[in-house]
This record gives C-alpha cells, structure tokens and sequence, in this order.
C-alpha cells in the first residue's frame, strides 16, 4: 500500500506553515508524528496535493511549568509536536499532571509512542483516541496560530465532531495548556478488546476530595462512546460534593450516556459501548479517590 | 524530489527521494537493507520496527524525507566484528525465531526495552512488544529470549 | 518399514534442543524472502472488484497504459482467454471458473485486471486509472441464505450453491440413536478466521522468449502440486517452468492456493522484457487473500445414562466462498476426525459444501479440525453438567484406551498410538484441577466469575491427499510421498536438499540432528538447501510443508537418502580397509573396523575415494556420493466412501484452562493454561515447544478475537489488522506445556503431528471454561468468537453466545 502522490514541504517557521496553509486551502494537510495520516494516506482515503511537515520547525516540542499570572492560574505547557514517550518520561508532569501520563502510558505501542504526538492526536480528533478525553477532563486551552495570529480555544470547545475540531483549515495546534492538578487524583481507564488499540470506551477522571472526604471538584470526559469525546456533566453534578461511595458512583454513573449518541462499530456495538461506558466510568471514579 | 542524508548503521548515505517514498522503501530498495520488513502496511504489526534517533519507530509509518538529518539502526547494525548482538543470541537460544519475518523488528524492540531497563519483568517484555505481531510463536519464547537476553547483557557488563 | 533401532549409530542428538543456528540469518536480517531478492524487476498491481456480485462489463485500461511508465495491462477475460479454468477437487457440481474474473465477479477483491509497471509506487497509481463497468448481481452472503430455493446462483452451471452434498454413515447409527437413553444435540457456528502469516504473498514471473520457458518464484507452501496446476493453467509442459521457493514468512495453509496469481503473473511476464514482481499487500491479503470457511455444525451424540456415548450425526454446511479449487475439502477433513478422541461406533456425516459470495478459502492451520473438535468437545462438555457428571470423568469412559491401539475407527482412520486418559490425568494433575471446583464457588461468592474448560483433541498429520477426490471417486492424487537427496562433499560434510520448503519450523535443524546421529557427525557438519528448485530439488505431486508431513514423509525420504549415502560409505572403506561391513563402526566423523581399531577412514578420505581417487574402487562400484530417495507412508489406504484413512499419523493433546470473565463487561481474561501434547517422539523439544504454544495462540485469536466481517450487501469490513484484530503479547497467559510420548508406529521416528495441535484444542477448552464460568447466568457458548459484547449480552438477554 503506497500513498498517493504529494509533494512534501517543510516549512521553517509556524508563520510559513499557516501562510502554506492559507495559500492551498482543501489541498494541504499537516503532518505531525503522521501514525495516523500515514496509514490513512497508504489506504488512499485522503489524497492531499501538499503535506507540510511541522516536524522541522523548531521550538513545539515541550514540557514547561507557566506560573499562575495575571488570573489565570499555574498550568503546564505541552508543545503540539511533544511525542507520547515525552510526555510518559516527564518528571514534570508525573508531579503536576500524572492524568496524561496514565493515559498515554495505553496509547498504542511503544514505536508509535515514539512518534505520535499530542498535537497531532488531538488535531485528529479520532472519536475513539484516548487523549481528547484526558485533555477534556483537564480542562485548560490550546493554541492555535494561524495567518491572522494567535488565539487560545478553551478545551471545552475544541471537539466539534468526528474528526472535527474548533480549528479553522488555515490554522496550526501549538500548544496544549493543562491546569497543575495539585491536591488532585486522577485515572485514565480505558476498555480496549486489545492493549495496543484504540478505545471501545476510554475514561478520564480528575478529582479532589476534601478532608471531609466529600468530592470538591471532578471531572470526568469520555471517548469511544460517540462522534467526539464528551465531559459527563451529569454524572459530575451527581457527585460534587458528596462522598464518593461506591453506591453512589453506580447511580451517578448510570446515567453516564444520558443525551449522548452512542455509536457502534463492528468492534462494540452502541448498547455494548454504553453499558461498558456506564461501568468504566463508576470504576475510573474508583480508582482515582 | 528532496535530497536527503542519514547515517544508517554508522554508514552515512544521501538520496534523492520522492515526497512520498516510505522510509522502509528507502531502507530496503535503495539502501537494499533487505532486514527490515511489510508485514501490515497500517502500522500495526511492528516488522518495519527501525532505530530512529535511538529509539524504535515503525518506518512503513514515516516518510524517508522525514528522516533527513537522522540516524538509523536497521537489524544488520547490530553485530558487533562479526560477533552476533546478545539479543541476538539470546533469540537463538531459546527458540524465539520460526518464520524469521517478525524477528528483526521483535530484536530491535526488545533491544529498546533492555537499553532502559536492565531488568525488565515478564509483564514489562510484553508490554514492550505489543507493537510487535508474531504470528508463529505465540510469543512465549520471545518473551525467554529477551529475559534471557537480560541476562547475558548483564554478564557481558559485569 | 525400516526398524528404529537401526536408524542411528548414535543418539547425541536426536531429541534434543539444538539451537536453529542453521536459521541465524533470521536473527541478522539476513532472510531472503521473495522480495528481497536481488532482481531487477518491474512490478505488478491487481484491480479488484468493489462489488460483490457484478456482470463484467467493459473494462477501461487506456488511461493508465498512457501513463509514463506503465508497461503492460491485461484483464480477467484476456487472462482467462489465455489460460485453462481453475481444476476442482472435491465439490460434485459442475462450477467453471478462471484464475481472474471473466464474465462476472463473485467477491469483493476478485482480481479484474493486472497492470504492470516500472516501479511499486507508479503501479498502484496506475490501477487506480482502470475503469471497469459492473452490473450488480443480487448478492447471497451466509449459508442459510445460499440454500434457499431462489438464491442467487454464485455458478450458474451448477444450478445449486451447494456444490457437494454427500452424506456418508459408518457402523449402525440407526441403531445408535435407538439403544441411547437420550440425545444431546446443539447447533455450532464457527466464524471465518485465517491465520494471516506476517509475509504475505510474494512472487516474481520471469518469461525466457528463447526456450519459451516460465521461471517462478513464490511464498508458495505446495510446490509439488502447483507445478502441476501452473502447468495445467498456461498448457505448458512441465520442463517449461521452474519454480523457485525462497524464504516463506509463514503459511499456516495460507500460501497453498496462491497459485492462480501465479498464473497471472506468468502471463503479464510474457508481455515484457523483465521479471515481473507482485507483492501482495496485507488489504489485499486479509480481502481476497483465503480464508477458512466459516460453518455451521449441527451434531447429536446418543448417549447412555452412564455418559457413554453410542453414535454421533453431524450435518455440517460449510460457507466456501467462491473457490472452486478448495471447496468441500474442510467437509471431507471434518468428517475423517468426527470421533476425536472417543470410542464411538456409529457415526454420520451430512456434509454440504455451499458457495456464496465471499472471499476463497484454503486449508487454514487445522483444517476442519478446529472447528470438528470444538463442537464434538462442547458437546461432550455439555454431555457432562446434563449428567451430573465431571466433565474430566465423561472423557476418561470414552476414550479409546492405550491398549486398545492400534484403533480402526468406523470410517476407517487408523488412530496407530496415544494415551488419551494419561494425557488428561497429566492435565488435571498440572492445573489443579481437584482444588478447581471448590475455588470457582469461593470465588463466586466474591462475585468473581472463573470458569475450567477442557478439551481433548486429535491431532492428524500426513494427509492421504485421496482425500479430496473421495466424493467424486476419481483420485488424481493420492497416498503422500516425499524426496529427498543427501550428498557427502569431499570434506566429508553433508548436504540435503528436500522436496519441500518450510515456513519456519526449523526443518533444517532437526534434519540435521537426524542425520548427525545417522552417520555421527555433529549437526554442524550438515547443510540444508533450504530453498526449493524444481530444476534441481527431488519432490513429488505431494510436496509442499502442510499437513503435519514434515517429520513423517519428508523425514523418511531423508532418513532413507542418508541409509544409502551411509551403505555407500560402509561399501567403499569395507573395500578400502579389506574390512567386512558387518565388522565397521561410525564414530565422530569416522567409520572404523570394530575389530582392529587401526584401520579406520575418515569421511574425508572416503569422499576422496568416491570423488577423486575412483581408480581406488571395486571395479564396476559407481564413484560419487550422492543419493536420492523418495518415501511414501504404506499405511494409506485407496480413497474409498466406507474404509478409507483420510491421516496416517495421530497426535493427540489436552487443553485445560481456567478463565475469569467479567460479567459487567463480558471480558474474558486467562488465569492458568495447561497444554499436554503428544506427538510421539520428538526431535526437538525447542521447535516442538513452539509449535504447541504457537498453534495455541492461533486457537485464542480465532475463539477470542478474530473474524473475517462481511455485512449482508458482502462487502467485508475485516481488511486491516486494526479490525482482523490478532493476539498481541499482551493478553496472554503463560502456557505450561508438558508432553507424552507415545511413539507413532508408522512414521520412521515414532515422531507425529506437531504445528496443528493448538490450533485445534483450544477452541472448545476456552469455550468449555467461558461457559462453565457463567453457569450461574445460565449461557451457552454455541458460536465463535466469543467477543465480550456477545457475552455481555447473553448474560443480560439472549443467554447464549
């Protein structure tokens, strides 16, 4: 299987990246670790005119602490083109936000850890990967930069569909900005027929109980349930500031797909999917207090 | 076309190659690096599994133009003055070869695994091979060989 | 036959774990496979059909043989113009059909035209450019459907989709289910899976003007018989094509029917002025590549009160896809093994094999076997918890005893060795198997649902390819055979060359220990030329690495080259050293006088003599040291519908295995997996282990995970390893192997059927443990896979998966 003819350009600098961008609309895509549009190309289900790699301009791959100022509070910054085996190694995040690297520890497999990217997941924005639900249960923005400059898209309104996201066609993710989870517990569970594939339903969940061991803050975002990866809102009102027993959990959590399209695949079927969802979900919450 | 120039094995090569030529193409027909294998074409079965920058990637997953300026390790890079690899040898054996065509990527990623951790346990050798499909056998004796392999690394350290 | 004992001189090696050193190429990537060959090629691409079911309309190649680099284009109706249809061997029905699509397509992925170019990259680009005209045909997808009276016809000239129906009884079954106190009967549905090896098929055609002469080189895994098939197709006789095997990264069965494409490629070869290559890619391979076909089995056992069962019925209706070429041989292998294990007198087998419009089907690993023992051993399972009975206990009063070998059973298979009750009580010893049941109910209480499922299975090796033909009673081939040709060099050292080429089962090595032990030598000294060449290699219409044949035929023609190259050596150094025969020994290389320890001649000097120094041999002795030997296994019978052996060597192994599942998910996970297998003497211990743990994993993969999906317009949704989902390291148990060896008495070794044992017992042994881990939600397991969405179901609703 070979991909159709393209031609590749290697653009120095984001401003050239966008100004590429801009200049072919429809007919350029960007290629960041490429483990997903590669397989996608040699399958021939896209045929871009153009492929421009961010893989040559400098400075998008990083782990870096932004200090809280001026409102907004601490948050730890991840260049797009940081792969998942950075993200897996990073000191820092395993004190200030081991949430993505209990995720990306069931991402794939080792070689594709080693060149995929979170950027590139999330400028995918496959409905069944695992780090759109990490993100969205962390919250925080991302960076977008594009002809016109840069703007910052709160998570919450990033995900707009199946491989559709709040980005505009001439734009580039540079940067994902996740809050500092101190005082926190979080978990990734991910329910997955095998462990190097792509979620049936993968759950995240970040939580703070109190000293009263009632629940002060959760959040908890799906994926693999339908066309993007969604926050259980409902299940969150449910649980703030209550305990989290495991009574509780269960009546929460069985509404977890309440309002939602559930989606089936020949991989689990929709009634599947959300049963799976509702028991993944109370045992995320459950493994994160 | 883009001209490119890698170090493969310590031996340093530049190409003309086409946008979209694949890096196990390149390794195989035009550096005729023969080792490297296509077992799947989508990413999944790990035979293409190369050393790029050190680390094991999929090269049927990337384009060789992406691999301007880097250095790569394919199977036949790792013998040492004619001597085979201690993973090598350590795949010998303890019977983790039957076809052979999954064995070069198993090797490298095995390798990858015992470069960071010397002392890897049962469940950590699976995990660091799940990227990698053998269809012969039934993974197990891989699984021997790359502990075994622990073991004569550390001997040949000690 | 000849005698055991009087095989070796030595035993230093035979039955040992001698490193595959004869295989370090693999470990360096040093293999050399089909493609990696250093050849100048050009390279070819298929146009595959996207419907299903079409008339063939016009096809359309000017665009891409405009296209810069293209060379040659050829369609289905000019291949099939050129060539001779696609021969039958076991359906009843007249079925015509090509190596392409002529007139119509009847799967998605059938070849419609081939296009050649000069690289692999421009080639797919080109077959992008054909336009081919369909009209779509009504599509019939699954067995129920292929049989109802207006169903679309997939060969029209069969005027039926079922294209064999046959129906053979052997003892008294009428009487059977009369003197049974009552019936245990279920229907079983085994899915479409295949063993996928991780090269896929690969092969080069070169055409010669000058000698008007094919060359061939190919993955393929039965060379023998596709000489003859190749042959047949272009109408070329046989000293016009050689056919080369290297390398093979697996077969499995998988690469025993690749020959229609080599058809194709040899006549696009003739189109152009160089070899043309055709890599076939992994879509390509899981879409129109084979497949085993998927069935649905319906038996009845009449048993006693006391579990002893009578009789057996099966009706098995077998979806072959649309091949032609290996429709109905799963029927027909089913039916050989109908009784496993057990002591059963009276059996009938309904056997249909029916066409549809899916992919085609080969011999896959196990070949009807796996899905033959799955029923048979949920059955007996089932059998079982009806009676009260401990599933261990119903086995061990059906088994045919040790001391009942050899063992004749109704339809004629000779079962020659085994010792079926040792092998379970090894297994229950192994698992635990007394602490089992009170730990399920411990854990129960805990609501932690283990299941214990165990399955005892036959193992067959060496077909008696008779088979086939055996509902058509006209046998092309029949019996197996094999050839072998071993050389002494002048250094002394050996060399063989066999008729057939492995994919991986370190055939060199355990010939190498055989030989060594043979003439006393180390293996070291021993060569194999492990590529086939039809020029130069010996091989029969059977050759090719199938069937478990390794170790009985092939072994044998090898065992019996090395006796004449050894009788050779004892001729020519009795001469040499004026030393009778009978008075010479072998030792480290050397055969000496046992008498006079002086005279004594190394195998250099001898090869010396043999070669160099001829005028040193008797008068009239022919000089050289090279033999040939072909060897066929005499316990085979003439095909025949009511005595009639379909194997002639019969391992057996136990499967046991205890199972969590998780019933608020339906994931199944393993705890412990105990195999026992016994495939009589081993060579070597190392390859055998891996091949019983291998085959096992091919067995967990087709009960848990894999399956060719086709929706019900037949497009098949299964064509990447993203959604033909493979066992990967992790999900594993670590499996327990331990052997028995009950020394089979009709191959030259004692040694049996090795590869196909996993793939065959674990099958009904996980489905035995699923089910009996859910007894308290009241499930069958009727269908394969079992997929955690099925079992969530069945616990919540249908109660069967």
């Amino acid at each position: 299987m070979i991909p159709p003819k393209f031609e590749y350009v290697a653009p120095a600098s984001l401003s050239e990246a966008a100004a590429f961008l801009a200049a072919h609309p429809g007919d350029a895509k960007l290629l960041a670790g490429g483990q997903s549009l590669i397989p996608v190309l040699k399958l021939r289900l896209a045929s871009p005119g153009f492929l421009v790699d961010l893989g040559r301009i400098a400075g998008l791959s990083y782990i870096r602490e932004e200090p809280a100022s001026g409102g907004k509070p601490g948050a730890v910054a991840i260049g797009a083109m940081t792969t998942y085996a950075e993200i897996k190694q990073s000191a820092l995040l395993r004190e200030k936000c081991p949430l993505l690297q209990q995720t990306v520890a069931v991402v794939a497999d080792v070689q594709v850890r080693n060149r995929g990217t979170l950027g590139g997941s999330l400028a995918h924005a496959d409905p069944s990967a695992d780090m759109p639900a990490a993100i969205l249960a962390l919250g925080g923005e991302l960076k977008a930069v594009g002809p016109k400059g840069e703007r910052w898209i709160a998570v919450g309104e990033y995900f707009q569909g199946m491989f559709a996201t709040a980005l505009a066609p001439d734009e580039v993710l540079t940067e994902i900005r996740v809050p500092v989870l101190t005082g926190q517990r979080s978990a990734y569970l991910k329910a997955a027929r095998r462990a190097t594939d792509f979620a049936l339903v993968g759950v995240a969940v970040r939580l703070r109980v109190g000293k009263d061991e009632k629940c002060e803050e959760i959040s908890i975002a799906l994926t693999g349930v339908t066309d993007r990866a969604f926050r259980a809102a409902g299940v969150e009102r449910a649980l703030q500031g209550k305990r989290l027993e495991p009574k509780l959990i269960e009546q929460a959590t069985a509404d977890v797909v309440q309002g939602v399209n559930v989606m089936g695949n020949i991989h689990g079927g929709a009634e599947y999917r959300a049963q799976v969802a509702r028991v993944y979900a109370a045992r995320a919450i459950a493994a994160a207090k | 076309m883009h001209k490119i120039s890698v170090k493969i094995n310590g031996n340093a090569y530049e190409e003309e190659v086409e946008s979209r030529l694949l890096l196990v193409h390149f390794l195989r027909d035009k550096v005729n690096l023969k080792g490297t294998h296509v077992g799947c074409d989508t990413g999944n079965c790990g035979a293409c599994t190369v050393f790029l920058n050190g680390k094991p990637i999929k090269s049927c997953n990337m384009l060789a133009v992406q691999a301007d300026g880097a250095e790569l390790t394919t199977i036949e890079g790792l013998e040492r003055d004619g001597a085979l690899h201690p993973v090598q040898e350590a795949f010998l054996d303890k019977f983790a070869i039957q076809c052979g065509y999954c064995t070069p990527g198993m090797v490298l990623s095995a390798l990858a695994l015992l470069q960071s951790n010397r002392r890897p346990n049962e469940e950590e050798i699976r995990e660091a091979i799940e990227g990698n499909i053998c269809m012969c056998t039934g993974y197990q004796q891989i699984v021997d060989a790359v502990a075994h392999a622990a073991d004569l690394m550390g001997q040949s350290r000690s | 036959m000849l005698n055991f004992d009087e095989i070796f001189v030595t035993r230093n090696w035979f039955g040992k774990p001698v490193r595959r050193d004869k295989d370090a190429r693999f470990v360096r990537g040093e293999g050399s496979y089909t493609d990696d060959l250093p050849m100048d090629c050009l390279y070819a691409a298929f146009v595959r059909s996207p419907y299903p079911h079409a008339r063939l309309g016009n096809i359309d190649t000017s665009k891409a043989a405009a296209l810069k680099g293209v060379r040659a284009v050829v369609t289905g109706p000019e291949v099939a113009a050129a060539t001779k249809p696609v021969g039958a061997r076991a359906i009843t029905r007249p079925a015509v059909q090509h190596v392409m699509a002529t007139k119509k397509v009847r799967y998605v992925g059938e070849p419609v035209a081939i296009v050649v170019a000069n690289d692999r990259y421009l080639v797919e680009d080109a077959a992008e450019l054909i336009e081919v005209d369909y009209e779509p045909l009504r599509v019939v997808v699954e067995i129920d459907d292929a049989m109802k009276k207006d169903a679309p016809l997939v060969f029209d000239e069969a005027e039926t989709n079922v294209l064999l129906h046959d129906t053979l009884t052997h003892g008294d079954i009428e009487q059977a289910f009369r003197d049974a106190d009552f019936v245990m009967q279920e229907q079983f549905r085994v899915q479409r899976f295949s063993s996928t090896p991780l090269e896929n098929w690969a092969m080069i055609a070169k055409y010669e003007k000058s000698t008007d002469s094919y060359t061939v080189w190919a993955n393929d895994q039965q060379p023998g018989r596709s000489i003859v098939n190749l042959c047949n197709a272009l109408g070329i006789p046989a000293n016009r094509l050689r056919l080369i095997v290297p390398d093979s990264g697996g077969g499995f069965g998988i690469k025993l029917a690749i020959w229609p494409y080599m058809v194709s490629l040899c006549v696009v070869a003739r189109k152009v002025d160089k070899p043309v290559k055709w890599i076939q890619t992994r879509r390509e391979h899981l879409l129109a590549g084979t497949h085993t076909p998927d069935c649905i089995l319906d038996l009845e056992l009449a048993m006693k009160k006391d579990g002893q069962v009578l009789g057996l019925r099966m009706r098995d209706r077998q979806n072959d896809g649309s091949f032609v070429h290996t429709a109905g041989i799963y029927n027909l292998i089913k039916f050989a093994n109908i009784v496993g294990c057990y002591n059963i007198k009276a059996t009938q087998a309904e056997m249909m094999s029916i066409v549809t419009n899916k992919a085609p089907t080969v011999q896959n690993r196990g070949v009807g076997k796996p899905a033959m023992m799955f029923s048979l051993e949920r059955l007996m399972h089932r059998a079982a918890v009806q009676l009260g009975m401990d599933p261990a206990e119903i086995r061990f009063r059906n088994f045919i005893q040790p001391e009942q070998m050899p063992h004749t059973t109704p339809s004629g298979e000779i079962y020659e060795s085994g010792n079926y009750p040792e092998c379970l009580r090894i297994a229950l010893e192994q698992i635990g198997y007394k602490d089992l049941k009170a730990q399920q109910e411990t854990l129960r209480k805990q609501g932690t649902y283990i299941g214990i499922g165990l399955s005892a299975s036959i193992e067959p090796g060496t077909s008696n390819l008779g088979y086939y033909y055996t509902s058509r009673g006209t046998p092309e081939y029949m019996g197996n055979a094999e050839g072998a040709i071993v050389s002494m060099d002048y250094d002394g050292n050996i060399n063989v060359l066999l008729g057939s080429v492995e994919e991986g089962q370190g055939h060199a090595t355990s010939v190498s220990q055989v030989i060594a032990d043979m003439l006393a030598i180390t293996p070291d000294r021993v060569t194999m030329n492990q590529q086939l060449d039809s020029v130069m290699s010996p091989f029969m219409g059977h050759s090719g690495c199938y069937s478990n044949r390794f170790n009985d035929v092939e072994m044998g023609a090898v065992i019996m080259a090395t006796k004449k190259i050894r009788d050779k050596v004892l001729k020519i150094a009795s001469h040499r050293l004026g030393v009778p025969v009978a008075d010479l020994r072998f030792r480290d290389g050397t055969v000496y006088s046992e008498k006079d320890a002086g005279k004594t001649l190394t195998f250099k000097e001898v090869a010396t003599l043999a070669y160099k120094q001829v005028l040193l041999l008797p008068v009239g002795f022919e000089p050289g040291l090279k033999e040939v030997a072909f060897y066929k296994n005499d316990i085979a019978k003439l095909p025949n519908k009511t005595d009639f052996n379909v194997q002639m060597t019969h391992a057996n192994s136990l499967h046991a295995t205890v199972v969590e599942v998780d019933p608020a998910t339906g994931m199944i996970r393993f705890r412990k997996y105990v195999i026992v297998h016994d495939c009589g003497r081993q060579i070597n211990p190392g390859i055998v282990e891996g091949m019983s743990i291998g085959s096992t994993v091919h067995g967990v993969g087709t009960v848990l995970l894999e399956e060719f999906i086709y929706d019900e317009n037949g497009q098949i949704l299964t064509t990447s390893f993203v959604d033909y989902m493979k066992p990967l390291a992790v999900g594993l148990p670590r499996f327990e192997v331990s052997h028995m060896e009950s020394p089979c008495t009709t191959s030259l070794l004692g040694t049996k059927a090795v590869g196909e044992g996993g793939a065959i017992g674990s099958l009904a042994a996980i489905g035995n443990a699923v089910e009996d881990a859910l007894t308290p939600f009241g499930v069958k397991v009727t269908s394969l896979p079992i997929t955690p969405e099925k079992v969530l179901r069945a616990i919540r609703e249908t109660k069967v998966i």
